[in-house]
């Protein structure tokens, strides 16, 4: 991981259906990156859950991550928080 | 109207215009044949020798004719026979649906006879898939299915159903289930201002354009982009039908195999338009080059890509036919005799030796002058591969099958067969090595009971050509398991299959063999040839144009 590695936090809304959670951290496996923690809700709609997922990773790995996400079938949005955006 | 899972299946095959379906029986897809026996007039089922020839048929339908191809494999070892064929399409972006069976969903999750988790095991080469469990799921989701392989950037998407499924009984509608489509991305016109001062500002534009182009049907765009900006293009594998070979600046393909203009031109080129391409590392070669002096401009409808290996100055994620139309409405024609006049200095440096050896250039161009522009090629992986892609002529988009991205041996003759069928059963030719026929040759039977005039070309070299050159180039001439000293005789193998077989040495022979073809057989022809022919030019892997190499 590159120096400008920083802490970085997806907030997802997918699908709330079996296997959605092995989707998402497959794409983070297959990239090599850790997961620090991990945070999953059911919502106000039942058939939504909202993710939080934290991890290190400079803005290309940040970029790169909220692009695979997004493209997942089972992922609703993505939001990327930052120590400069939040 | 009450059908059981099977009819819905069917049903929604038909809807969703499938004519023409590849795959192989087992015991958890008994229910879905039993209906497409029923169906058997307004579907054809074609019963291939194995399921990995099936998934590669039903892909190479799918790049022939644009269409979703469709495959069907039973549980367990039917679905696993399909892994390799889901990969190859996940990776060079074909649509296609995958529908295997599974064990009923009472004993699903109990290592039953025949059960895998084949949406698990493929999940990463999928751009989706789903297991159905309950029969009045299956009507949407093979909507979403359908929708999902279809749109965007292309891909496979496997549907597992369960045997209960396909016998339980539910409504089906008929209608068009209610799924979120995600939302289409466009080019914005503060792009197009930034590419119209970014073209302004250069002097040397260069295109490079991939599959993205044919995907999105944008042939026309790129051709008049080209001539308008006096750029050249440089195609990547999957891009190589996009623009006619005789067109004057389409210089090849680029990367480790392409041709020496196009890569020079791109590395001389001070902006860059990438076109549905992702910028792989065979297509890429040192990104360093790519930083220096120029200014990218990425087109692709997958934002991912955008940035994955090439960070572009100017990046849009849109359809490449919708943005080139918008771009086009606004761009003047900016001719530059200057960069036409260094593109054709660079075209006659190209490396080309004239002989009248049986070497694979000959072979390649006399197949090409006899059978025509039209004609469906098939390639398999290996040094053949690159000879085809580097000679062979191509004039019509989707006219070459080959795998890309995976490099998959073993693909050709299944996807000469779907790329056949797509094409009404035309004459099809295959470009095959000796390795990798061996692969998968078992689906000759295949393109003798479809009665397929599919012409397999064996460029013969007795081994494992690709890997032997890099043996011999990298590893000091230890040819280590690369000498395949096998006594095939691929001439009555053919035979043996029902097929037409010949053995050719010379181009004579070759010539008057290939002149004299059965109409609905298919004809295997055996090319002797040395087996220390090499691909050049070559940049090796990580290099850049500085290290290229045209000839030994
Ligand atoms: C399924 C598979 N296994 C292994 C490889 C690695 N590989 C790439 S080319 C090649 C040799 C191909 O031999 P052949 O089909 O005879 O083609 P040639 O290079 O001799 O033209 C091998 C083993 C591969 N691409 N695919
Ligand atoms: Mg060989």
């Amino acid at each position: 991981m590159s120096d400008s590695a920083e802490k970085f936090t997806v907030e997802l809304l997918v699908s709330n259906h079996y296997g959605v959670l092995n989707r998402i951290t497959g794409l983070y496996a297959r990239r090599g990156f850790n997961i620090d923690s991990l945070h999953v809700n059911e919502t106000e709609n039942p058939q939504r859950s909202r993710m939080l997922i934290s991890s290190k990773g400079d803005k290309y790995i940040q970029t790169q991550m909220v692009r695979q996400l997004s493209k997942l079938h089972d992922v609703k949005s993505v939001v990327l928080m930052t120590q400069s955006t939040v | 109207m009450k059908l059981n899972g099977a009819q819905i299946v069917v049903e929604q095959l038909i809807k969703h215009g499938v004519t023409t379906v590849f795959g192989y029986p087992g015991g958890a897809v008994l229910p879905l044949y039993d209906e497409l026996y029923k169906n058997g007039g307004s579907i054809h089922h074609v019963l291939t020798a194995h399921e990995q020839g099936a998934a590669h048929a039903a892909d190479g339908y799918a790049r022939a004719s644009g269409k979703t191809g469709v495959v069907i494999a039973t549980s367990g070892p039917g679905a696993t026979n399909l892994v390799t064929g889901i990969a190859n399409a996940h990776l060079d972006s074909v649509p296609l649906v995958a529908i295997t069976g599974n064990v009923t969903v009472p004993l699903l999750g109990r290592d039953s006879f025949q059960e895998v988790d084949i949406v698990g095991i493929t999940q990463p080469i999928v751009k989706h898939n789903f297991i159905v469990r309950d029969a009045k799921a299956l009507e949407q989701t093979l909507n979403e299915a359908f929708y999902i392989a279809g749109s965007g950037r292309p891909g496979p998407v496997l549907v597992d159903i369960p045997k209960s499924v396909q016998s339980d009984v539910c409504e089906y509608t008929r209608e068009r289930g209610f799924f979120e489509e995600k939302e289409k991305p466009n080019i914005h016109p503060d792009d197009i201002k930034k590419i119209l001062s970014a073209l302004k500002t250069g002097k040397k534009p260069y295109i490079y354009a991939g599959g993205g182009v044919i995907a999105s049907g944008a042939e026309a765009e790129l051709r008049e982009l080209s001539t308008r900006l006096s750029a050249p293009v440089g195609l990547s594998m999957m891009g190589l039908t996009a623009i006619p070979d005789d067109y004057a600046l389409n210089l090849g393909m680029t990367g480790m195999h392409g041709k020496y203009a196009a890569s020079v031109a791109k590395s001389e080129s001070d902006v860059l338009i990438v076109l549905g391409a992702r910028f792989s590392d065979r297509a890429t070669g040192n990104v360093e080059e790519y930083r220096a002096d120029k200014t990218i401009i990425h087109i692709d409808i997958d934002r991912a890509e955008i940035g994955k290996n090439i960070h572009p100055h100017i990046e849009v994620c849109a359809d490449v036919k919708e943005a080139l139309t918008k771009l086009l409405a606004e761009l003047p024609v900016m001719q530059n005799d200057e960069w036409l006049k260094r593109i054709d200095e660079l075209k006659n440096e190209e490396h080309v030796s004239s002989n009248d050896e049986f070497n694979p250039k000959n072979i390649i161009e006399m197949t090409e002058r006899i059978c025509g522009g039209d004609t469906i090629i098939a390639t398999d992986v290996g040094q053949h591969q690159m000879w085809v892609v580097q000679h062979y002529k191509f004039k019509k988009p989707r006219t070459l099958l080959t795998s890309g991205g995976l490099g998959a041996m073993g693909f050709g003759l299944g996807a000469a067969i779907g790329g056949c069928m797509a094409n009404d059963s035309k004459r099809t030719v295959l470009f095959t090595g000796d390795g990798s026929f061996g692969m998968n040759l078992t689906e000759l039977s295949t393109a003798v009971s479809q009665e397929l005039p599919i012409i397999i070309i064996i460029l013969n070299n007795g081994v494992l050509g690709l890997p032997r050159q890099w043996q011999a180039a990298f590893f000091g001439e230890r040819y280590s398991c690369s000498t395949l000293n096998r006594k095939t005789d691929f001439a009555a193998l053919a035979k043996a299959f029902g097929a037409d077989g010949y053995k050719a040495e010379d181009l004579s022979q070759l010539e008057k063999i290939l002149l004299n073809l059965q109409d609905k057989t298919p004809t295997v022809i055996d090319c002797a040839i040395g087996m220390d022919e090499k691909v050049f030019p070559m940049i090796p892997p990580g290099g850049s144009i500085r290290d290229i190499i045209v000839k030994e």
